[in-house]
């Protein structure tokens, strides 16, 4: 009962005017930038932080999300249409959507995608509703030493679960840690690799290197592709799939909805992992499983309903914990935090209106969604005919504006163009940024809580035992760490992430 | 003599021709903080109120960084017309130059300090289940366990810190400084008991103290405060000359013609009575403050930077 007036509660909020206009403009923004090959939800955030702040924090907050699962809606239309992953957690639904759409069924697919995506949406906003107050509850009694554990866990499962080489991603999180060093120490005041540059005494921007390493980095990496495209645009003809198509796929959308659901929450999950491992699934347990790779509708139904599922879980842990579970969590917590949310369990008792009335909004938004896309999915389709030559250097032009009035200072520019180029090198070298990213934000934040836990044992490291709940995650994360030390397993690890690149 | 008066004459009139043109073009004042803070919030609602009596716009750019001294630096080294101001705070001013070891501006020659806004007291609130309930329980309690009790604060350096520093020194106990990043999550450790103690500011202590979270003992300032008129100061619960508030105000480069800072002064001070403002500033916990005169200010922001490289001193807060 109390869970719907807490909703009511929510949706009070986020149907007020400029709330649902919030909510339009961020799904709107979300699918396009997820129909565009290339410019992800990461970047795409990256580059709107410095626009929130003149927000209000439900607004922006609401409008950011919005872009988040508004992405995974773009994204699969490009799959099945142009067989490019308009958003990396969409890749796998290219292998059947375009399938699907070389049959003559780009209407169903597109259909397929969208509705199991409401679906996938309306049920991941119940769980979000139903398992985030009672985690906020346990979430009051971390102390310094549960911080800290948690995010050791955090890291480990991030380093897990990042795909490409174990080595590049820890070598990427430790990337992430030492630069989250620079600025000043909490406990003495001294300064830390600032190299007498007084703009480093607070440290480097979160949003500056985010920007960097998302933003530039992924454009000029786009640089690189040209080359033609096979689009099925005027293809698109009845929409609605056959009672056939509606009986295979709804057992596979609520399995994916469900898989997605749970590793949404998981540190270093999210959408892409949820695709992956839904299609994966989907793939072993269909009855048409020989039908895979030859626009079976399962393989569309399955990592899109798990992929919007994902997107909308891993906000769990940011708001009963403060903590992100991926890059685009992590860049919430920064846009939360300029608006000066202290992320984490207090969220929701000190402030219900934000919490509920983002929650409420993720269902909103995803109403709107199915109702735009539909009709709008040829406007979509023109967009990916717009010259990159245009597109590139106006968003480049709009992210140097937003990093300057940050704080109206020239040097922010330059560090987000040397994160650029750091970033392109990342790409080069196949070492993923977000490992870094988070490394970076939860670098600080570890540092800080194991001062500050030691500080108050008086300088016992026991005390991250003694603890149960900081115990039981330290474990967790040894075990991690000696599964992915096991041969066998860490061949395993590579096969099922082969796929993705 | 008559060439010398003729001089002198020429001199006043030019000071009183340039402070008639002022202001001739857009005033900037420089927050040296990020926007949505406290000061930044002051110094909007000082610039709305300014823009109407000075007859030109007065645009708030917010400079933060390097614990306020970026945006304070490019004050001082800017012309000192009357066009730019900048927000002086007791980190900028008093506190960071000892504590960082040096800061590239001096905070009492640099400047002409021309009106104190806002001055907080700070409270000290313990947890509730800490068996205290008056600041002389509290000395006895810290005496019996040396080195048990924790305070927690908002950064090291703070206001917070400090006022801890000084309780230890003047009640010759050992405390543990528990620092924070912001007083957000160091007030949640208060209150779920993981840290004792803490000298808050008033602002984000009075809902805390009033919701019966935590337990108020007593406040920094010499006066009592008017926001919990029964709150005894620590001044009169036998530390004699305690005496801190956070506080900050409006500043202009060195030579800053007179003129204008005299202007400037009345028309702040006018401003700060405004009903719609003090109110506001009251919501920060702010109490008017008692310096009127630029001159006044001045000595005040000397006295205090004299004070707090004493105390940071003294404290080992400062990085050797």
């Amino acid at each position: 009962m109390e869970m719907l007036n807490n909703l009511l509660l929510g949706f009070s909020v986020a149907l007020s005017p400029f709330n649902i206009l919030m909510c339009l403009v961020g799904v709107l923004l979300g699918t396009l930038i997820g129909v565009l090959p290339g410019v992800g939800p990461v970047a795409t955030i990256a580059m709107l932080l410095p626009i929130t702040f003149n927000l209000n924090p439900i607004g922006a907050l609401i409008m950011l999300a919005g872009i988040y699962y508004g992405a995974q809606y773009g994204g699969s239309t490009t799959a099945i249409l142009v067989n490019l992953p308009g958003e990396s957690s969409s890749v796998v639904t290219c292998i059947d959507g375009y399938q699907m759409a070389r049959r003559g069924r780009a209407g169903p697919a597109l259909a397929t995608a969208a509705l199991v995506s409401f679906f996938a949406g309306c049920v991941a906003t119940l769980i979000v509703a139903m398992f985030a107050p009672p985690l906020a509850e346990v979430a009051l009694k971390f102390g310094p030493a549960e911080y800290f554990s948690l995010m050791v866990l955090g890291l480990v499962a991030a380093v897990v679960l990042a795909h490409g080489s174990l080595i590049k991603a820890i070598a990427m999180v430790v990337l992430g840690l030492l630069l989250g060093l620079i600025g000043t120490d909490v406990n003495s005041g001294v300064l830390r690799f600032a190299f007498g540059i007084s703009e480093l005494a607070d440290g480097i921007g979160f949003v500056v290197v985010a920007m960097g390493m998302f933003g530039i980095a992924e454009i000029v990496t786009n640089l690189e592709h040209t080359g033609q495209r096979e689009v099925f645009t005027k293809k698109v003809t009845h929409l609605w799939p056959t009672k056939e198509d509606f009986r295979r796929l709804i057992p596979a959308a609520l399995r994916g909805t469900f898989l997605g659901a749970a590793l949404g929450i998981l540190p270093g999950g999210g959408a892409l992992l949820a695709s992956f491992g839904a299609y994966t699934l989907e793939k072993k347990v269909s009855k048409y499983a020989h039908e895979f790779g030859q626009g079976a509708i399962e393989g569309v139904a399955a990592p899109e309903s798990a992929n919007n599922a994902g997107a909308q879980t891993s906000f769990i842990p940011l708001l009963t914990l403060g903590i992100p579970s991926n890059a685009v969590m992590a860049l919430m917590i920064g846009a939360m935090m300029i608006q000066g949310i202290a992320p984490g369990p207090q969220v929701m008792n000190e402030r219900p209106q934000l919490f509920w009335g983002m929650i409420a909004s993720m269902w909103v938004g995803n109403l709107m969604l199915v109702v735009l896309n539909l009709p709008l999915i040829g406007m979509w389709i023109k967009l990916l005919t717009v010259p990159y030559r245009l597109l590139y250097p106006s968003i480049l032009l709009f992210m140097g504006i937003g990093v300057f009035s940050l704080s109206n200072n020239p040097f922010d520019v330059l560090i987000m163009a040397f994160f650029g180029l750091l970033g392109y090198i990342c790409v080069k070298l196949e070492c993923e940024p977000a490992p870094m990213i988070l490394g970076f934000i939860l670098g600080p934040l570890m540092e800080e809580n194991l001062r500050r836990a030691m500080l108050l044992s008086r300088g016992d490291p026991l005390v991250f035992f003694q603890k149960p709940i900081s115990a039981s995650f330290l474990v967790v994360a040894i075990i991690l760490l000696a599964i992915i030390a096991a041969p066998n397993i860490r061949k395993k690890r590579q096969e099922v992430f082969v796929e993705e690149t | 003599m008559k060439r010398a008066l003729t001089a002198i004459a020429l001199a006043a009139a030019a000071g009183a021709a340039l402070a008639q043109g002022w202001p001739s073009r857009p005033v900037r004042l420089i927050a040296p903080y990020a926007a949505g803070g406290p000061i930044d919030i002051s110094a909007r609602l000082l610039a709305g109120k300014l823009q109407e009596s000075l007859g030109q716009p007065v645009v708030v750019e917010n400079r933060p960084g390097a614990g306020g001294n970026l945006g304070v630096e490019m004050a001082a080294k800017s012309a000192p017309d009357g066009h730019t101001l900048v927000i002086g705070a007791i980190a900028t001013h008093a506190i960071n130059p000892t504590l960082m070891g040096s800061v590239p501006y001096d905070p009492v020659r640099d400047f002409r300090h021309i009106a104190l806004m806002v001055q907080v007291p700070n409270v000290l609130v313990v947890n509730l289940d800490l068996p205290a309930s008056s600041v002389a329980e509290l000395i006895a309690l810290a005496r019996a366990r040396p080195g048990k009790l924790d305070f927690a604060s908002g950064s090291t350096g703070s206001t917070g810190h400090l006022a801890g520093e000084l309780f230890k020194q003047m009640t010759g106990t050992y405390m543990v400084h528990i620092p924070y990043k912001g007083a957000a999550p160091a007030v949640l450790d208060l209150v779920a008991g993981r840290v004792h103690l803490m000298f808050d500011n008033l602002a984000s202590a009075l809902p805390n103290i009033r919701g019966g979270k935590v337990r108020a003992l007593a406040v920094t300032t010499k006066k009592r405060s008017s926001f919990l008129p029964d709150l005894p100061t620590l001044d009169e619960s036998g530390l004699k000359g305690f005496d801190m508030t956070t506080w900050w105000g409006v500043m202009a480069p060195a030579k800053t013609p007179q003129a204008v800072v005299e202007r400037l002064n009345a028309e702040i001070l006018r401003a700060l009575e405004a009903p719609d403002v003090r109110e506001r500033l009251r919501a920060m916990g702010s109490e008017t403050p008692a310096i009127r005169t630029p001159e006044e200010f001045t000595a005040f922001v000397a006295a205090e930077g004299r004070i707090y490289a004493e105390l940071v001193r003294r404290s080992g807060a400062k990085p050797d």
